[in-house]
C-alpha cells in the first residue's frame, strides 16, 4: 500500500477500563496486621535456607517450604542504595526531587524499598549509612505499605 | 525425541474469591504436585508457567511476578499464553523442554486469580476484539458464545434442552471433586429456568469466574521410571490457530480443534480416535462447547455429539466418559488453571486415583483439550499408561 501524503492520521483514544482488588495473602496478612496494629515489622524465617523474608512470606522461594516461624525485625537497618528522582512517572519534572532508598533491616535477609526522608541532595547520603523506619501514628495506619512514611538517616 | 511422563499432579480448590495471592496459589498447586511425586524443588530442572491475561491477576508481566510461586527461583523459566488454551498448551511447552533432551524434569504450573479484576473480569476481554471494527460496539464474550451456540444448534437442528444436558452431567460429576466450586444435582428444567444471559446461553450453561491453580511434574523416561511405578506418558501434543477474523469462520465446527487433535493423534499413533481413546476432558466453558469440541476431537461424528450425550455415552459409566472431573462448568474456570485441571484429571484417572470420580474399566488412554484466544486456538494433549 502507498503511504498517503498530507493526510491527517485518523486516530481515536481508548483504554483498558480495569481496576484491581489485591489481597495481601497468607504472608501479607501477617506483615500488614503487625504493622497496623503494633507498629512492628514482621517477617518469616526459613531455617533450612537461613533466610528471613521481610515482609513476611507464606513460602520459601528457595526450597518451597511453608513458612510458619514469624520473626520481628529491627526498625533500624543499613542503606544498600539510594537515588534522587527528578521526574514523576508521567514524565513531569518534580518541583523537588524525591529520594528513594533500598534498606536491609537488621535481622532481615531481604531488602526493602521506600522513601528516604529529610534529605535534599546526594551529598547528604552515603551507601552503608545507618537508617531507621519512620511510621505513621497508629490512628492513621490502614494496613498499607504507606503506613511506613519512609526511612531517615539515624 | 525422548519420551516424557507425568509423575505428579496437584491443584488448589477453585473458588470465587481467594485470600491467597496469585503466587501463593501457584505455590500451593506446585508444591502439591511435587509432594505427590515425593520430589523436592531442587530436583526440578526447569519451570513452565501459564496464565491468561495479565489483567486478571492485575500485574503486568505476570509470569515474572508468579515465578517464585511456581518454583522458578534461579531456574530456566518460561511463561506461555494462548488465552483459554493456555492450560493444555503449557504441558506441551513442558514436553518440549524434556523431549528435546535439554532437561530431565519440568514443573508446569498454571494459575489465575480472576477476583482481582474489577468491576468484572469480563471487562478484560473487551480489548481482545478488533479496536477499529468491533470494540466500539462493546462486545463481550457472552455475545460471541451465544452466536456460536446458536449457529451450532441451527445447523444440526438441536434445541436448548439438548445442550442443557451437558450442564446437568458436568455439575453432577463435580460433586465428587474436592476442589469443585459449583458441583450440583440439577435437572434440564433447572438449567432452562436459569436466567437467559444472551440467547440461547442460560446462566447455568456458563462456567463461573474462579481463583485457583493446578500443576503437574514432568520427567524424562529415565527419571520417571526411577521415581514412580505408575508414570503416565505424554503420547501426543497438538495445537492450531485459526483466522484472527473470528467472524469469517463458520462457527458451527471447530476446524482448528480437528487439526490440533490430528497432530496429537498422529504423534500418539492413533488412527481411530473413537475406538482408541477411553476418556476425554474436552474444554467446556459453556455447555455447548463440550459437544462442539467432542466433534472437533473426532470423538463424535459432526452433529452427533448431542445425540450420544442423550444416549448416556458420555456419562461417567458410559462408553466414553467426558469431563469426569466435572469440567469447567462444575469444578470452575480459573482460565489457565482450568485447562491444567483437565490434565491433572487424566493423570488421576489413568492411575486409578480419581476416588469417587474414577471411571470404570481401567482406562488406558485419555485426551484433554482447551480452546481460547479469540475463539480460534485449539490445544490438545493425549496421555496414556504406556
Amino acid at each position: 500500500m502507498k503511504t498517503p501524503k498530507n493526510v491527517e492520521t485518523h486516530v481515536w483514544r481508548g483504554g483498558i477500563p480495569l481496576e484491581s482488588r489485591y489481597t495481601a495473602g497468607l504472608g501479607g496478612q501477617i506483615f500488614f496486621q503487625a504493622l497496623k496494629e503494633r507498629g512492628e515489622l514482621v517477617g518469616t524465617r526459613c531455617a533450612a535456607c537461613k533466610q528471613v523474608y521481610v515482609p513476611a512470606r507464606a513460602f520459601c522461594e528457595r526450597c518451597f517450604a511453608e513458612l510458619t516461624e514469624e520473626v520481628k525485625v529491627s526498625p533500624e537497618g543499613t542503606l544498600v542504595s539510594f537515588t534522587f528522582s527528578a521526574y514523576d512517572r508521567d514524565a513531569n519534572r518534580l518541583a523537588e526531587p524525591v529520594a528513594l532508598a533500598l534498606v536491609k533491616l537488621d535481622g532481615a535477609t531481604t531488602t526493602m524499598l521506600h522513601r528516604l526522608l529529610r534529605v535534599t541532595s546526594p551529598e547528604q547520603v552515603r551507601i552503608g549509612a545507618r537508617v531507621k523506619v519512620v511510621l505513621k501514628p497508629k490512628a492513621k495506619r490502614t494496613g498499607s505499605i504507606l503506613d511506613i512514611e519512609g526511612f531517615q538517616l539515624a | 525425541m525422548r519420551r516424557v511422563a507425568v509423575v505428579g499432579a496437584g491443584m488448589t480448590k477453585f473458588i470465587h474469591r481467594a485470600l491467597e495471592t496469585p503466587k501463593e496459589l501457584s505455590w500451593l498447586a506446585a508444591k502439591a504436585a511435587l509432594d505427590s511425586a515425593e520430589m523436592k524443588l531442587d530436583q526440578v530442572d526447569c519451570v513452565v508457567e501459564g496464565t491468561a491475561p495479565d489483567a486478571f491477576d492485575g500485574v503486568h508481566m505476570n509470569g515474572e511476578y508468579l515465578s517464585d510461586g511456581c518454583g522458578a527461583w534461579k531456574k530456566p523459566y518460561l511463561r506461555c499464553y494462548v488465552g483459554g488454551g493456555t492450560g493444555v498448551y503449557a504441558l506441551a511447552q513442558g514436553w518440549f523442554h524434556i523431549a528435546s533432551g535439554l532437561f530431565d524434569t519440568a514443573l508446569v504450573v498454571c494459575e489465575e486469580k480472576m477476583s482481582t479484576c474489577l468491576p468484572h473480569p469480563q471487562a478484560a476481554f473487551l480489548t481482545i476484539f478488533d479496536n477499529i471494527t468491533e470494540q466500539p460496539l462493546k462486545p463481550n464474550l457472552l455475545w460471541i458464545f451465544a452466536l456460536e451456540m446458536n449457529r451450532y444448534m441451527s445447523v444440526h437442528g438441536y434445541s436448548v434442552e439438548d445442550i442443557a444436558k451437558v450442564s446437568v452431567k458436568n455439575k453432577r460429576n463435580a460433586l465428587g471433586h474436592p476442589s469443585a466450586q459449583l458441583g450440583a444435582e440439577l435437572t434440564v428444567k433447572d438449567v432452562l429456568a436459569s436466567e437467559i444471559m444472551a440467547w440461547p446461553v442460560h446462566r447455568l450453561m456458563v462456567s463461573p469466574t474462579s481463583d485457583g491453580a493446578a500443576a503437574v511434574l514432568l520427567a524424562s523416561e529415565e527419571v520417571a521410571k526411577r521415581v514412580t511405578n505408575k508414570p503416565v506418558w505424554v503420547q501426543g501434543v497438538g495445537w492450531c490457530l485459526d483466522s484472527a477474523y473470528w467472524t469469517n469462520r463458520d462457527l458451527y465446527y471447530p476446524d482448528y480443534v480437528e487439526k490440533a487433535a490430528w497432530m496429537a493423534y498422529r504423534m500418539a499413533g492413533i488412527r481411530e480416535p473413537r475406538k482408541e481413546i477411553n476418556l476425554a476432558e474436552p474444554y467446556d466453558p459453556f455447555a455447548y462447547k463440550e459437544l462442539h469440541h467432542l466433534e472437533g476431537l473426532q470423538l463424535a461424528p459432526k452433529g452427533q455429539a448431542p445425540r450420544l450425550l442423550a444416549d448416556g455415552v458420555f456419562d461417567r459409566d458410559g462408553d466414553l466418559p467426558t469431563c469426569p472431573s466435572g469440567g469447567l462448568l462444575g469444578v470452575g474456570n480459573p482460565i489457565a488453571a482450568a485447562g491444567m485441571m483437565k490434565l491433572c484429571e487424566l493423570f488421576w484417572q489413568l492411575r486409578g486415583e480419581a476416588g469417587p470420580r474414577q471411571v470404570p474399566g481401567r482406562p488406558r488412554r485419555g485426551v484433554a483439550q482447551a480452546w481460547g484466544d479469540l475463539m480460534q486456538v485449539g490445544t490438545v494433549v493425549v496421555m496414556g499408561v504406556n
